[in-house]
């Protein structure tokens, strides 16, 4: 017994001494930052002051106010349409990808290509593809009757569209690489089993496909819906939250009203706010996933 | 190691270089009558920039006393690192910054007043300099700043397509009346689709010189009282003012809706527009575009002719000693001094801030334009020595405009409830 407790502490200490490198890293860039928000939360804060005690005066202006709520709302349309858009899209495009045919390698790195531009660059290119004057799209669009008389990112009804598009165009090609790797770890003996079966194409994809995806489906559905919550740098660099706010997001708010009106303290409340949004879906996600999860 | 008595006095020695040399890297400043350096964040990356640098150059090599390190940042990243540069004592000893911004920073504790340097002769007469634009940096009675610049915004006007338009190229409009003939003239829709390819007038709503609230004020409104104390968004005259812009926006389609100031600045120089109201930060690029083009004092509405007033004022951090305060007001004086203010009108296109210039001292057509007595008369800065300005203008002002030009809300509506929002911060600042 002595003998084997000392073995286990020593495993136990070299696993922690592995650990510790990664452990020091999430503590200090995750864990404290999450600490500190939630501290800052309660208090006002300036930056250029030290934090005051509030309680839940920020939570409580926070319920009253307006601008929260279209931000909420702004976040939860986005999410709510890019997500699904997103995940079908790389999932449609990986199955269309995962067959051989002449350029397949070349098609796969243009989908993907997008996802290792910088935001940034992507958003300040679509802006100059959608200026009403010189745009390229808005050109095309206008051919086909289609144009926004004031372009498509001055408008409050085709801007969120707009940026969603491009939110969909530029992480699609992440998610379609995910479910490329799965779709090519299912044995192919399975299908073959399918077909002997007399199962359309149609039955193969619901039974065979889908269900052995399902830890894929969940990761990408987590990850897609995450960076959906916390969109900002797209919209930033494209509308900034406008015209009229009708783009503001709950992270693009807590930008303004930290950075811009220098309210870290009602800014961290928003982003408590939004931290326990994508907390909870994220858990309902896990939760639905796991049960739909199957092995054969 | 054992520690030897050499050993000692060389590590002892080492500490005393490394102490020294930490001083010498502190900028120099000292509290002893020894020479000053002060560092110093501005914004001006533009032609502006080398004009000011030349200035400096010129002070630091005037006098052995005091060093000026400027750095030029853009304005956003400036803005953003002086938050946490402010904090620290790593923070530079002076920065430029717009006098719109300057209560944010100043009712914080993090900027030092310069009343000192107005109280007396001992730096200069502080009477010549422009009256506007010294009192842009004064909050809660109390002055932050020093003006750097101030740039009146005036209307430009393409003189080729006054031509193209049969309108004499001389003559732009004077008063909002003049302007509103001339609007069929000037629009220009050629394949008949119902959008301009031609604007009367470039103006954007969003990150641009607030030229809609100048609006406001020539048709008897505003967005806040001249004390900053009140909201006159919902004043009659200002609806009113702003019901009849909006609707030349949305009739008459006087300017494409959801513009940038960089957007509208991009629409006149590619001469898709007739019109625009600009700072004499403009002139250079259009000038060196080839652009046949003028500036004039904008047009006037039915109760006056105010000029809007952009102004950038050097401030002091709180923690400059009284030497480096001393050394940071013989820069004030110098760069206010009639030579200085020669250099930058000249190299910038500004006008010069002080209002007794030599007649032959400026030499330049657009510093001379810019800074013609009638238009420093009439300049009024936009919502200086307000707390919250930048929360009223970017968050609740042009929302409520840009709804209103969408057409998602009409502005009888949106104005008086922003209004109430606007003086729900000016009580709470006070």
């Amino acid at each position: 017994m002595r003998i084997g407790r000392t073995v286990a502490g020593r495993q136990a200490r070299a696993a922690w001494m592995f650990l510790a490198p990664g452990l020091a890293l999430l503590t200090l860039f995750t864990a404290w930052p999450l600490l500190r928000t939630a501290y800052l939360s309660f208090t006002e804060y300036s930056l250029l002051t030290p934090p005051e005690w509030v309680g839940l005066a920020n939570y409580r202006e926070l319920i009253a106010d307006d601008q929260v709520m279209n931000a909420l709302q702004n976040t939860v349309i986005y999410a709510v349409v890019v997500t699904p858009v997103t995940i079908a899209l790389a999932l449609a495009l990986a199955m269309a990808l995962n067959a051989k045919f002449f350029g397949r390698g070349i098609v796969r790195t243009a989908v993907f290509v997008p996802f290792v531009v910088s935001l940034a660059v992507v958003s300040i290119a679509f802006r100059f593809l959608l200026d009403p004057n010189y745009g390229l799209v808005t050109h095309w669009l206008d051919g086909v009757g289609l144009a926004p008389t004031q372009g498509a990112l001055a408008q409050p009804g085709t801007a969120m569209a707009a940026v969603m598009a491009v939110g969909v165009w530029k992480n699609v090609g992440f998610y379609m690489v995910m479910f490329l790797a799965g779709l090519q770890s299912i044995p192919r003996d399975l299908y073959e089993a399918a077909q002997l079966d007399g199962a359309s194409r149609l039955q193969k994809l619901s039974t065979v496909t889908m269900p052995l995806l399902s830890n894929q489906t969940m990761l990408v559905s987590i990850l897609a819906a995450i960076a959906s919550f916390q969109v900002f740098d797209q919209i930033k660099v494209m509308t900034n939250g406008g015209p009229a706010m009708s783009t503001e997001t709950l992270v693009v708010m807590v930008n303004r009203v930290g950075i811009n009106n220098l309210e870290f303290g009602y800014g961290s409340a928003v982003s408590v706010l939004l931290l326990l949004l994508i907390l909870l879906l994220s858990m309902a996600q896990y939760f639905y996933f796991g049960r739909k999860q199957v092995r054969y | 190691m054992r520690l030897t008595r050499r050993t000692c006095i060389a590590a002892g020695a080492a500490l005393a270089l490394t102490a020294g040399l930490a001083a010498c890297s502190d900028g120099g400043s000292t509290d002893d009558g020894g020479p000053v350096t002060l560092t110093m964040w501005h914004g001006l990356t533009g032609p502006d920039g080398p004009a000011f640098q030349e200035v400096v150059d010129n002070f630091n090599d005037s006098q052995d006393e005091v060093t000026i390190e400027a750095e030029a940042l853009p304005w956003d990243s400036l803005y953003q690192q002086f938050l946490t540069a402010a904090t620290s004592d790593d923070g530079p000893d002076l920065v430029a910054m717009s006098a719109s911004r300057l209560p944010q920073y100043a009712e914080r504790g993090v900027l030092a007043p310069t009343d000192d340097f107005y109280a007396d002769d001992t730096y200069m007469d502080t009477s010549v300099l422009a009256e506007g634009a010294v009192q842009a940096s004064v909050f809660d009675g109390v002055n932050y700043g020093v003006p750097l610049n101030l740039g009146p915004v005036l209307m430009y006007w393409n003189k080729a397509l006054f031509e193209e338009a049969g309108l004499d190229p001389e003559a732009p409009p004077t008063t909002w009346e003049e302007f509103e003939e001339m609007i069929p003239d000037l629009t220009v829709d050629e394949d008949g689709d119902g959008t301009p390819e031609q604007y009367p007038i470039a103006m954007g709503d969003h990150s641009t010189v607030p030229v809609f609230p100048s609006f406001l004020w020539n048709g008897g409104g505003g967005v806040v009282s001249d004390d900053g104390t009140t909201s006159l968004l919902g004043d009659p005259a200002t609806v009113e003012t702003a019901e009849h812009w909006v609707n030349l926006v949305r009739e008459e389609q006087i300017t494409p809706v959801g513009m940038s100031g960089a957007d509208s600045d991009q629409l006149f120089q590619a001469e898709l527009a007739a019109i625009t109201i600009n700072g004499p930060w403009m002139t250079a690029g259009l000038t060196e575009a080839g652009l046949d083009f003028d500036v004039t004092v904008p047009m006037a509405g039915p109760e006056g002719q105010s000029i809007l007033g952009d102004v950038v004022s050097m401030t002091i951090s709180q923690r400059l000693t009284d030497a480096e305060k001393d050394a940071a007001f013989q820069f004030f004086a110098y760069w206010e001094s009639v030579e200085s203010q020669a250099t930058w009108a000249n190299g910038s296109g500004f006008p010069a801030i002080r209002t007794d210039m030599p007649g032959d001292a400026v030499t330049n057509e657009w510093a001379a334009v810019f800074g013609a007595p009638e238009v420093l008369d009439n300049v009024r800065p936009y919502l200086t020595g307000v707390p919250g300005s930048g929360e009223i203008n970017e968050d609740i002002f042009t929302p409520a405009l840009q709804s209103a030009l969408n057409g998602t809300g009409e502005v009888a509506d949106l104005f008086p409830a922003a209004g109430e929002q606007i003086q729900a911060i000016l009580d709470d600042g006070s």
